[in-house]
């Protein structure tokens, strides 16, 4: 299918990206018009070269082009031909044409339009692109090629640009309708699709025409909102009378352009999408309809559509860019306000069927860049008949090893290529050859670090904590190789003997806690299968062991250095289940926190940083030793989360915090993200390195992790549950390279005890524009990105100074779009964001009001403020939303009537105080816990059923645990929590039971957290949107 | 005259070892930097020669106010104050854990540092020859008057 042959190198990694199935894809046709723009818009000139060599190309993509059905889904979106009217539309009318074509950006078909040929370093589509629009050019004369080209520039593919509206005002008619005919010129065969669609448009027409007057008169507001809702549940048709504006050029085309409509409509459509996509106005105005604003009801959605244009990367579950398109110079970065960077998430689950395949290259080693080390990705280029391979991140030639040697085929594509998923695939593991170890691969090694101290006594922690990792001991992975170890303290501490010759363990107690010893050389970390019956035996007698202790002292500090020196020589996971402030021997902690006076002075953030050195270098130590350390908190009272957590932050681990632990609530709980966290795949020793093409560099990284050089992470122990963000800086003043490769590798060890390299590898354009990075915006990993750097930001100054610089980030990068819009749209009273950007407000100010962030000293306790800090620099991004925009839905009628009443009331509501009726049952998830509000006016019957007692007697909720009772109701219930929980293995949901009118829980627990609402010292959403926009619009 | 040349002498030799620790710490930086050396040895590194460079400045310092040589003691005087700043807040030894993070701001207060340690280079020497040759001059003085008378 390719024909260029493999005379041009350059082209050969386009070969990959366009294989076979690249042909039909209706992507690469489409995108000659479109693209042409990418090009003019990267700044590439419009070189010959593209042209020139794809003669050939031409005449098959152009039969792609005539025959694919794809070009149909853009028609759909599509109607309105240049703007002609444009300059005598009021901007509202610009919107409300553009309402309708909100769906189009859902469909999967826009991404293709424009950044396919940006990307690609010389691709054949490109080429094609030319020759179209040269080739019907040549016959209508000059005026209208100019005009074509005139046009396809101003037609940027995101934005509506300056020049598309002003400059091609005067010439448009002609050579929009040059471009059209030519289009047509094609002959393009009108589709059964593009007629259809064309019928509701001409139907429509004669309408937009009269409204095309009226519209003078500022219109509506906010419709365009419901245009974005809309755009759930779209309604394709009455959009199409969206056009109204464009009417006038409508009125030519229809009467000169008879069958040819439909290519017509096509080119015209395509920079119309690019008008909507990319400017996707929306705006307000003071008494903003609270109804209409975008809300993120769906989730987090991924931007698939990228794979679509990159077939080759990676998946976006594993590595997302906070806009897919990186900035050609410095001067182009300091205009985008937000950060540039990536989020990665390497071990990410993957549904059943898209595992990340395994490649063994046996003795060839592994194929990597002599240079920068990159390691063989679908990106590389063969060539010199296969014996030689270009790297795509350095340029530098390698020679090709013999045992991987393959010949090419005409076109320069590896004959082996479709055996090779490294090479046609953007996720890979190779399993490494010895070279990559230090060591033999280490066992997976669990070593449990219990306090035993009279609060931990108390809350009844042992019998769960006991029971739990006896129930995992068969799940524990890496049988038979895994180790295991107990160490329990108060203010002693007792190692536990667990030699496979003992019968019953033996507890040897260390009481010095200034010179730390082991009493034991061997045996307190004993390999499980042998010692099996010893650790069971250990199991079932420490919860009474220790059940009468009324130690109050906890000496954590002394007991990290003993489980280091039992764990340094192999490394390992170490948990550790605290439940009181570390009080004895290095390492002590004491009270902090509960200093009103300290809120909103510069001391303030010292409160969130680690008080004692101790357990960063403990953290540095234990990172050496590839030891990643679990922290299990438990205690109602203050407990220091803040140094505590330090030691998961440097080691890849994970703070559990569970205040106030209760067993009878909260042991399903622990139960379920203990047994989560022992259980779960785990890589072993690991470190990462993310390595990008010339002219970027990551400079910060942000997540649980320590670096070891500038640019590798150390992960002593890293899973399916964290994800790390990066920033990327750019190194020359201007990028020469019109497409930038980023290579993830995570060198570890599986439990199963084999290295492997898990590699994933993308590419993304480079761009010249600044509408082009709005338009490729991500906001999932803006948001991800943006909410760590806010949390680092508190550690070093105040809560308010942080939320004020995400604030600005928000506002500068507004005002940056407006200024690239506002003028020739004459937008002046509204907001206008990108559409990719639509939810980033919400977003932020949901961060300024999530817990980590809120308020100042009473808003949220200092312990649980940390842990919540903690708990957002790990999370995926997917989690991330979902924590910052949790569900609410209605389910009432769901329990009422039956599960096939759920698909349509399961809706995710707007959180916000008025969606509660009184009369119904919600359920709040935020992918950490559920909330059920049961409204005042809810059916008894239904109330007693879920709880099963009688609620007319107040009883304390607090104290309740929802079981599963015998009725329907709960049942339903139980399937429904069920359900819930499925979507988000992660963390088990803990489910807490409010009534409407309930204080102070009601205002705890749900409340507070409804985002959109007004409370005390922060704003509404609608207020914020209004703030946001005065701000943006101040100059 | 004497104590001059002791006192010069003494700072000479004091300015001398804080621009070797100085250099000796920036170069273990760069080295971090080009990935020559991992965070655990260059903080083990930079960490044993904080305290004895912060002792060495801070008896200099002192030295100079003692004797009075105010200008000297104001160039020396803000490093005086960084420093006992840093130790107060516990934060003048390297943290190996956040070090790649704050790599670019210790390199640059130490290359402060090792600019105003070098002016004072300069003086040290300037004052150091001046009191050698005055005292020089002072006993050939005596010697010529002696010689003379």
């Amino acid at each position: 299918m390719q024909p260029m042959g493999n005379d041009k190198p350059a082209n050969v990694p386009g070969r990959p990206v366009l294989p076979s199935p690249a042909a039909p894809r209706p992507s690469t046709p489409f995108i000659s018009s479109g693209p042409v723009v990418g090009l003019g818009t990267s700044g590439v000139p419009q070189t010959a070269a593209p042209f020139l060599s794809s003669g050939p190309i031409t005449g098959m993509q152009m039969s792609n082009y005539r025959s694919s059905p794809p070009p149909i889904r853009y028609n759909g979106p599509s109607s309105p031909p240049p703007p002609t009217s444009y300059p005598g539309q009021d901007a509202t009318t610009y919107q409300q044409t553009q309402a309708p074509r909100f769906p189009p950006p859902a469909q999967p078909g826009t991404p293709l339009r424009v950044p396919p040929p940006v990307g690609l370093p010389v691709t054949p589509p490109m080429g094609s692109l030319h020759p179209q629009l040269q080739i019907p050019s040549v016959p209508m004369g000059p005026p209208p090629q100019t005009a074509a080209q005139s046009s396809s520039r101003s037609y940027m593919p995101p934005p509506v640009s300056e020049s598309s509206f002003s400059a091609p005002r005067p010439p448009p008619q002609p050579s929009l309708h040059g471009y059209s005919n030519m289009l047509p010129g094609g002959n393009m065969p009108p589709s059964p699709a593009e007629t259809q669609f064309l019928a509701p448009r001409s139907v429509s027409q004669p309408a937009s025409q009269q409204a095309f007057p009226a519209f003078h008169v500022p219109p509506v507001h906010a419709s365009p909102y419901h245009v974005h809702q809309g755009g759930v549940v779209p309604p394709p048709l009455p959009p199409l009378g969206g056009p109204l504006g464009y009417n006038s050029r409508g009125q030519m085309q229809y009467p000169s352009t008879g069958p040819p409509m439909g290519g017509n409509l096509q080119g015209l459509v395509e920079e119309f999408q690019s008008l909507s996509v990319g400017s996707a106005p929306g705006s307000l105005d003071h008494g903003v309809d609270a109804k209409s604003l975008p809300r993120p009801l769906n989730g987090d959605e991924e931007p698939i559509k990228i794979q679509e244009t990159y077939p080759l990367n990676c998946h976006p579950r594993f590595f997302r860019l906070t806009t897919h398109a990186i900035p050609s110079s410095q001067s182009l970065l300091a205009r985008w306000h937000l950060p540039l960077g990536a989020v990665v998430h390497p071990l990410a689950e993957v549904p059943d069927g898209e595992e990340v395949p395994i490649v063994n290259f046996g003795p060839a080693g592994v194929i990597r860049c002599r240079r920068c080390r990159t390691y063989v990705n679908p990106y590389v280029t063969f060539m010199d008949a296969g014996r030689k391979w270009r790297c795509n991140l350095c340029s530098l030639l390698n020679d090709v090893p013999g045992e991987y040697y393959c010949a090419l085929d005409a076109s320069g594509r590896r004959c082996d290529i479709d055996q090779r998923p490294e090479l046609s695939k953007g996720s890979v593991e190779f399993v490494a050859p010895t070279e990559y170890m230090v060591r033999p691969p280490m066992p997976p090694l669990y070593f449990f670090l219990i306090d035993v101290s009279i609060s931990a006594v108390r809350c009844g922690l042992f019998e769960i904590v006991a029971k739990t990792i006896k129930s995992c001991l068969d799940e524990l992975p890496g049988f038979p190789r895994t180790q295991i170890g107990f160490l329990t303290f108060d203010s002693t501490l007792h190692f536990h003997n667990l030699k496979s010759s003992l019968t019953q363990p033996q507890m040897l107690v260390v009481a010095d806690l200034d010179d730390i010893f082991l009493p034991l050389p061997d045996d307190l970390l004993v390999n499980l299968s042998d010692s099996r019956h010893v650790v069971d035996a250990l199991l079932d007698i420490l919860p009474s062991m220790f059940q009468d202790n009324a130690n109050v002292e906890s000496a954590l500090g002394p007991a990290l250095k003993a489980a280091f020196m039992v764990m340094s020589q192999l490394g390992g996971k170490l948990l550790v289940f605290q439940s009181t402030l570390p009080s004895l021997g290095v390492g002590r902690l004491r009270l902090r926190g509960d200093d009103l006076r300290i809120y909103g002075t510069d001391k303030e953030h010292t409160l969130r940083v680690p008080e004692d050195p101790f357990y960063k270098q403990m953290a540095a130590e234990f990172t050496k030793n590839q030891i990643s350390v679990d922290i299990y908190a438990f205690s109602e009272k203050y407990t220091d989360i803040a140094s505590l957590g330090s030691l998961a932050k440097y080691t890849g681990g994970q703070v559990y915090h569970l205040p106030s632990f209760q067993a009878a609530t909260h042991q399903e709980k622990l139960r379920y993200e203990l047994a989560r966290d022992l259980t779960r795949e785990t890589a072993w020793e690991s470190v990462m390195r993310i390595r990008c093409g010339k002219g970027v560099r990551f400079s910060t990284y942000h997540g649980h992790f320590m670096l070891r050089s500038t640019d590798l992470l150390a992960l002593p122990a890293v899973d399916c549950d964290k994800a790390f963000a990066m920033q990327l800086s750019l190194e020359d003043t201007l990028m020469t390279t019109q497409i930038v490769y980023f290579q993830v590798a995570l060198l570890y060890t599986s439990s199963s005890g084999e290295r492997r390299i898990r590699v994933h590898t993308a590419a993304a354009p480079v761009v010249a524009d600044l509408g082009e990075m709005y338009h490729q915006a991500d906001t999932g990993a803006i948001i991800s990105l943006l909410s760590r750097l806010a949390i680092e930001n508190t550690q070093s100054h105040k809560l308010e100074d942080a939320r004020q610089l995400m604030q600005l980030k928000l506002v500068k990068s507004l005002k940056e779009y407006r200024n690239l819009y506002v003028m020739q749209h004459r937008l002046g009273g509204r907001l206008i964001f990108p559409e990719s950007l639509k939810f980033l407000p919400l977003y932020v100010l949901s961060l300024c009001k999530s817990v980590a962030l809120r308020g100042g000293y009473a808003d949220a306790p200092l312990d649980e403020r940390c842990a919540a800090g903690y708990n957002m620099m790990i999370l995926p991004i997917r989690r991330m939303l979902k924590l910052l925009y949790p569900g609410l839905y209605k389910i009432d009628e769901n329990l009422i009537k039956g599960p096939e009443y759920s698909e349509k009331s399961s809706k995710q509501l707007a959180l916000s105080a008025q969606s509660l009726d009184p009369r119904a049952l919600y359920i709040y998830d935020d992918g950490f816990s559920f909330i059920i509000w049961l409204g005042r006016m809810l059916s008894p019957d239904l109330v007693n059923g879920i709880l099963g007692l009688d609620v007319s007697g107040f009883p304390d909720l607090s104290k309740l645990a929802l079981l599963e009772h015998d009725n329907e109701y709960s049942r339903k219930l139980m399937r429904i929590l069920k359900r819930l929980r499925e979507k988000d293995p992660s963390c088990f949901q803990l489910c807490r039971v409010v009534r409407q009118g309930e204080q102070p829980r009601e205002g705890s627990l749900l409340l507070s957290n409804l985002i959109e609402d007004q409370t005390a010292g922060t704003s509404s959403y609608v207020d914020w949107i209004l703030q946001v926009y005065r701000q943006s619009q101040s100059s | 005259m004497a104590w001059q040349l002791v006192l010069w002498l003494y700072a000479f030799a004091s300015v001398i070892s804080l621009i070797a620790l100085n250099a000796y710490q920036l170069i273990n930086l760069s080295d971090l930097e080009f990935d020559y050396i991992n965070p655990y040895d260059l903080s083990s590194r930079i960490n044993a020669v904080v305290i004895p460079e912060f002792l060495v400045q801070g008896i200099l310092c002192a030295s100079f106010l003692l004797t009075w040589h105010w200008f000297p003691f104001l160039i020396m005087a803000p490093i005086t104050y960084y420093h006992i700043n840093l130790f107060l807040n516990r934060r003048h030894l390297i943290d190996v854990t956040e070090i790649f993070r704050l790599l670019n701001g210790e390199k640059k207060y130490r290359i402060i540092k090792l600019a105003i340690y070098f002016s004072i280079f300069v003086i040290v020497i300037y004052r150091l020859v001046m009191s050698a040759v005055l005292l020089l001059m002072d006993e050939d003085d005596g010697s010529l008057e002696s010689g003379i008378f």
